[in-house]
């Protein structure tokens, strides 16, 4: 693994995403819209304080869920063309090593994903009534980059399945479906069957949503969910080393 | 001086090199050597396997079986240590539309490792006369010109080894004459060049050829030798009477045709290598 190598894809991402006006409209812009709306909504249905739901406890799990949603659809396209375009295998005859190409991948999207994790969370702040959300800032944030990563390592590996950018459209339901119905977000995980329980542990939501959902719905502390920040980092790393494999050239 | 292919270490081998995909079979046991500093044409049809060769030599595919050997090692298991030292050029141009020309091959050269991209980078834009649109984006240039940023991708390293895949596909007649001459260049320099292309005209400019079908060699030769194998039609006009004759060995026997009296004119018209390939082709079908 070479450091100089990881930072040029890494660069290159960036510089791609920054060339693209509707990707970075998309990735930026359209999930604080997202948060926006969901407050017009909320704000639209008084029937939600009499059944006791509160927004402001459920902004930061629901924001976690779009920037995980863009995050895995940006990057799962950005590298079906690389795929298609032939740009990977010139990359791995240019001598990058497939680690290399993912976390060049993961440095690229990461840095994106943490402008828009800080404008979504921005825009929550402004919006919501969040109990306590600068305090619990440091746990949001790393939640939100290990989740990131861990969307980012989807979409390479959903990528793989994929010989155009149009095949990628079957996998986003795929993927979002069960992150929402199954995470926690809408549901609490602990009341799901245990074959739903089991599926719910696929979707790299869920493991965010265990920090999340507990800390701002139930007001747990922070420092009993770092178990499961750890096994969210847990995860994603093993998700990064599946999605490495999938880029092995095509024999 | 004239070399023969003993005296010349191979950069390239074939050993019954077969490649299935599926049910398709794209390499059909091949076996080729290709010498070191040679402009070396794989010349075949769409399907004949000449992207598939290429592939292999990057790497990028594992044979079915049999072996392809590049430099010292195996194209396959030694590819992360060969990779360095080999530039491919693949059939599409492969570049990141949304960036530069400079960035895409400022972006290739860090992969390379090359000391001072940019600079290196400029040096190629210019070697292939697109200096000028360096700071354009890619998506905004002609196929050709597109094929020119792709060829310089793959002469950033200065590698010994070149692969082309139909490197002048898309490229008018005026530069496809400088790419050959750039060609030409770097064999002179001790590279060993290997082009694959569906273009017959420019068959002449490779030292030698190999002709591909179906996966299959159907011919290994010079261009000059294999101009040998073609026809002539010679039309003679004897005695006020025109005769036609198609001969295989025109050197020997047009002598004895002119030598007989009353021979008033004589025009012969040789095959072209195209039409030498495109029989060997068509035998090979048959």
């Amino acid at each position: 693994m070479r450091a100089g190598h990881v930072v040029a894809v890494g660069r290159r991402v960036l510089l791609q995403i920054r060339r693209d006006p509707r990707f970075i409209g998309l990735s930026l812009l359209v999930p604080c819209a997202i948060v926006v709306l969901l407050k017009l909504v909320l704000d639209a249905w008084p029937a939600l304080d009499r059944i006791g739901v509160d927004a402001g406890a459920n902004a930061l799990p629901a924001g976690a869920f779009v920037v995980h949603f863009v995050a895995y659809v940006l990057a799962a396209i950005a590298l079906v063309r690389e795929r298609t375009g032939g740009t990977l295998d010139r990359m791995l005859v240019a001598t990058f090593r497939r680690g290399e190409i993912v976390l060049g991948y993961v440095v690229g999207f990461a840095t994106l994903a943490a402008v828009q994790a800080g404008l979504v969370i921005v825009t929550i702040a402004l919006l919501y009534d969040v109990p306590r959300l600068w305090a619990r800032l440091p746990i949001v944030l790393a939640v939100v980059f290990l989740l990131a990563i861990a969307s980012i390592a989807l979409g390479l590996l959903v990528s793989s399945t994929a010989r155009s950018e149009g095949q990628i459209f079957p996998f986003i339901p795929l993927v979002i479906v069960p992150s929402l119905l199954l995470s926690g977000l809408l549901i609490p995980f602990a009341e799901l069957s245990w074959p739903l329980q089991a599926l719910a542990r696929l979707v790299p939501l869920t493991y965010a949503e265990d920090v999340l959902v507990p800390v701002f719905r139930d007001g747990s502390p922070a420092a009993d969910r770092l178990p499961y920040l750890a096994l969210l980092a847990a995860y994603a790393a093993a998700l990064l080393a599946v999605a490495s494999l999938t880029l092995r050239e095509r024999e | 001086m004239s070399t023969t292919r003993q005296d010349v270490r191979a950069a390239v081998a074939f050993e019954r090199f077969r490649k299935v995909f599926g049910a398709t079979v794209a390499v059909d046991g091949l076996d080729l050597r290709i010498p070191e500093g040679s402009i070396y044409g794989l010349l075949g049809p769409n399907g004949s396997g000449k992207t598939t060769c290429i592939r292999a030599l990057c790497g990028l595919l594992r044979p079915t079986s049999g072996t392809v050997r590049l430099l010292d090692g195996d194209a396959h298991a030694d590819r992360a240590r060969l990779r360095s030292r080999l530039g491919y050029m693949p059939q599409r141009p492969a570049l990141y539309e949304d960036l530069t020309a400079i960035e895409n091959l400022s972006f290739f050269a860090r992969g390379l490792s090359v000391t001072d991209p940019e600079t290196r980078a400029r040096e190629l834009l210019g070697l292939v006369a697109l200096a000028e649109r360096a700071a354009e984006p890619v998506y905004g240039f002609s196929g050709g010109m597109k094929q020119r940023v792709s060829l310089a991708c793959a002469l950033l390293h200065e590698p010994p080894v070149l692969l082309l895949d139909e490197p002048t596909a898309g490229v008018d007649p005026l530069l496809r004459r400088r790419m050959w001459s750039t060609f030409g260049a770097l064999r002179d320099r001790g590279a060993t060049v290997v082009v694959s292309t569906n273009q017959l005209d420019e068959a002449l400019h490779c030292d030698r050829l190999a002709v591909l079908r179906e996966g299959r060699l159907l011919a290994e030769d010079t261009p000059a030798s294999l101009l040998d194998r073609g026809r002539a039609r010679v039309t003679l006009r004897r005695d006020g009477r025109v005769e036609t004759f198609e001969l295989r060995d025109y050197e020997r026997e047009l002598p004895a045709l002119l030598g007989a009296d009353g021979v008033e004119s004589v025009r012969v018209e040789r095959d072209t290598l195209e039409d030498v390939v495109l029989r060997l082709v068509e035998e090979g079908e048959a």
